[in-house]
């Protein structure tokens, strides 16, 4: 499935958590995977969201450290 | 003067009589507890003070209250601490979330048995045989006031809740608005209308403008953290993030049988300054779970490498899934050795601790060559363990990082065909950093890696991993 992190697009596994969404997105900027625990993730709406929050098809969301 | 102080008083009285119809109903409501049995101490404490203050509250969890927590998950009775320890704080009522169907519909009719709670889902069709009896909707007696609740859970394109396909054999789920239209009559019957709703937050926006006979959505599943409630199409919504680290506070206030105010704010339980001290001494007999020395297998020699672990690892994700390969970041096997004698499950759960779901894929030869580069370079500890292949990784003596030829064989050592599609099963955290060229990216399986492994070394019974060896690293010469 297809999600935007940071309005990049992001393929994932189907059943993926907002997690793994971000660990991809910083893979693909060559970032630290450590920020991952460091940031904050909220979705469209501006409402953070847990690490294990489950994603949907075509769901955005924010990462900021 | 007489007629002047009777008529003061009939405007006292009745003044006093409008007064008197005005009503609150307070309710405390939770989502996507996850197991977090921890938090209970403190959240029976709020809802004790809750309860001195308002002792009509009500006490609601809009589901996902099992999964997540290995002193939860793993107890004899799976999950019977979480229902256990909501029996004590007197909860009136959840709704199914997907991770309700964890153990299965059986699992799950035993669970509901044991619930001093009732389970309002109307879409998820009763099934006596099994046990799973939800009610559609129900109705609670607030001081006077009537307070209707009709609950529903999300559903995939397949029709069921984000669960794994065999755990809900024999169970049927409808169309949540679809479903929810049927019941609409609550408006007529009830002073409040509550939706109890395991959507999540952007399906609970979307569907509010389609539910103008519903006062107030408690919603879960996508663990949103949203400030006290929010309106939308003139409902409010909640919801908190998960695992208990608060609670949400609802008042709503009834006057003349009509909805005249609503309002929400959210109460911390992580740090809560009190707790509840029998229920924290529940918590603590649970927390020393025997279940967790419990022997699945026997090691007949000792491991000895994370090599051997990882492959063990792999060979449990690859047999238990019915894949071709199996493969995992080699970051994923935490420690390098076991001495032989007992397999138990708490040295699982030290082996892959951190609760990664099983992810399967349909991968071409080359893909799956591309996503083992991928993960070598995205994680930390070098090229991955493997079942179902055998690798010879050569490294760039130059760039000792680089990775200068993966030459792959099959276990048999015959040719590796790059072109044949593969079934192939990774942990999720690998699936995430492998960012390779493929088709499939996969689907998750529900089923974290660690429980897949327990369940094959509970098949195997004995084990012997003594001189296995599948990915040989070296450095070209050049």
């Amino acid at each position: 499935m297809n999600v935007q992190v940071n309005r990049t697009v992001i393929e994932i596994f189907e059943g993926a958590q907002a997690q793994h969404a971000v660990l991809r997105y910083l893979v693909r900027r060559r970032l630290s995977k450590s920020l991952l625990t460091q940031g904050r993730i909220f979705d469209a709406w501006g409402h953070e969201i847990g690490l294990d929050a489950p994603l949907h098809e075509g769901q955005t969301i924010k990462f900021k450290k | 003067m007489k007629k002047l102080f009777l008529t003061l008083a009939a405007v006292c009285l009745l003044g006093a009589a409008a007064f008197a119809e005005k009503k609150e109903v307070h309710i405390i409501s939770v989502n996507d507890m996850h197991g977090k049995i921890e938090n209970f101490p403190q959240l029976a404490a709020i809802v004790d003070s809750m309860r001195a203050v308002y002792p009509d509250l009500l006490v609601i969890s809009a589901g996902d209250n099992r999964t997540g927590e290995p002193l939860n998950d793993l107890y004899e009775i799976p999950a019977y601490p979480m229902v256990m320890l909501m029996n004590m704080v007197g909860f009136h009522a959840t709704t199914m979330g997907n991770h309700e169907f964890d153990s299965g519909a059986a699992g799950l009719g035993k669970l509901m048995g044991m619930s001093g709670f009732s389970y309002i889902c109307a879409n998820l069709q009763p099934n006596p045989e099994l046990g799973v009896v939800p009610r559609p909707t129900q109705i609670f007696d607030v001081n006077g006031v009537k307070v209707g609740f009709v609950g529903a859970v999300e559903i995939n394109d397949r029709m069921t809740p984000d669960t794994h396909p065999d755990n809900v054999v024999g169970l049927t789920f409808t169309p949540v608005l679809e479903t929810l239209e049927k019941y609409k009559g609550l408006r007529d019957e009830c002073d409040v209308v509550i939706f109890l709703s395991h959507i999540g937050y952007e399906a609970d926006v979307e569907i509010s403008k389609d539910l103008p006979w519903v006062d107030v959505i408690i919603g879960g599943h996508s663990h949103t953290q949203i400030a006290g409630g929010e309106m939308h199409n003139g409902l409010m919504i909640t919801q908190v993030t998960n695992r208990l680290k608060r609670v949400t506070h609802i008042t709503i206030t009834v006057e003349d049988g009509k909805v005249v105010g609503r309002k929400a704010e959210n109460i911390e339980v992580e740090g809560y300054p009190k707790q509840n001290p029998v229920v924290a001494e529940v918590v603590r007999y649970f927390s020393d779970n025997p279940e967790f020395q419990r022997v699945l297998a026997t090691l007949t020699a000792p491991m000895t490498s994370y090599e051997q672990l990882g492959c063990m690892m792999t060979d449990a994700w690859r047999v238990e899934t019915g894949s071709d390969i199996a493969f995992t970041n080699t970051g994923g096997v935490r420690y390098d050795s076991l001495p032989a004698g007992p397999f138990t499950v708490s040295d699982v759960l030290r082996l892959d601790p951190f609760g990664n779901d099983t992810v399967q894929l349909e991968l071409t030869g080359q893909e799956l060559k591309d996503m083992l580069i991928a993960t070598t370079y995205n994680d930390t500890y070098g090229f991955p363990k493997v079942s179902g292949i055998i690798c010879n990784v050569i490294f760039d003596k130059k760039n000792p990082e680089k990775i200068k030829e993966l030459k792959i064989t099959n276990p048999d050592g015959s040719k590796f065909d790059l072109k044949k599609k593969y079934k192939v099963v990774t942990n999720s955290y690998t699936a995430s950093i492998a960012d390779s060229p493929r088709k499939d990216q996969g689907r998750a399986l529900n089923r974290t890696t660690a429980s897949i492994i327990q369940e094959y070394l509970e098949h195997q019974g004995t084990i012997d991993y003594t001189g296995v060896e599948r990915t040989f690293q070296s450095v070209s010469k050049k």
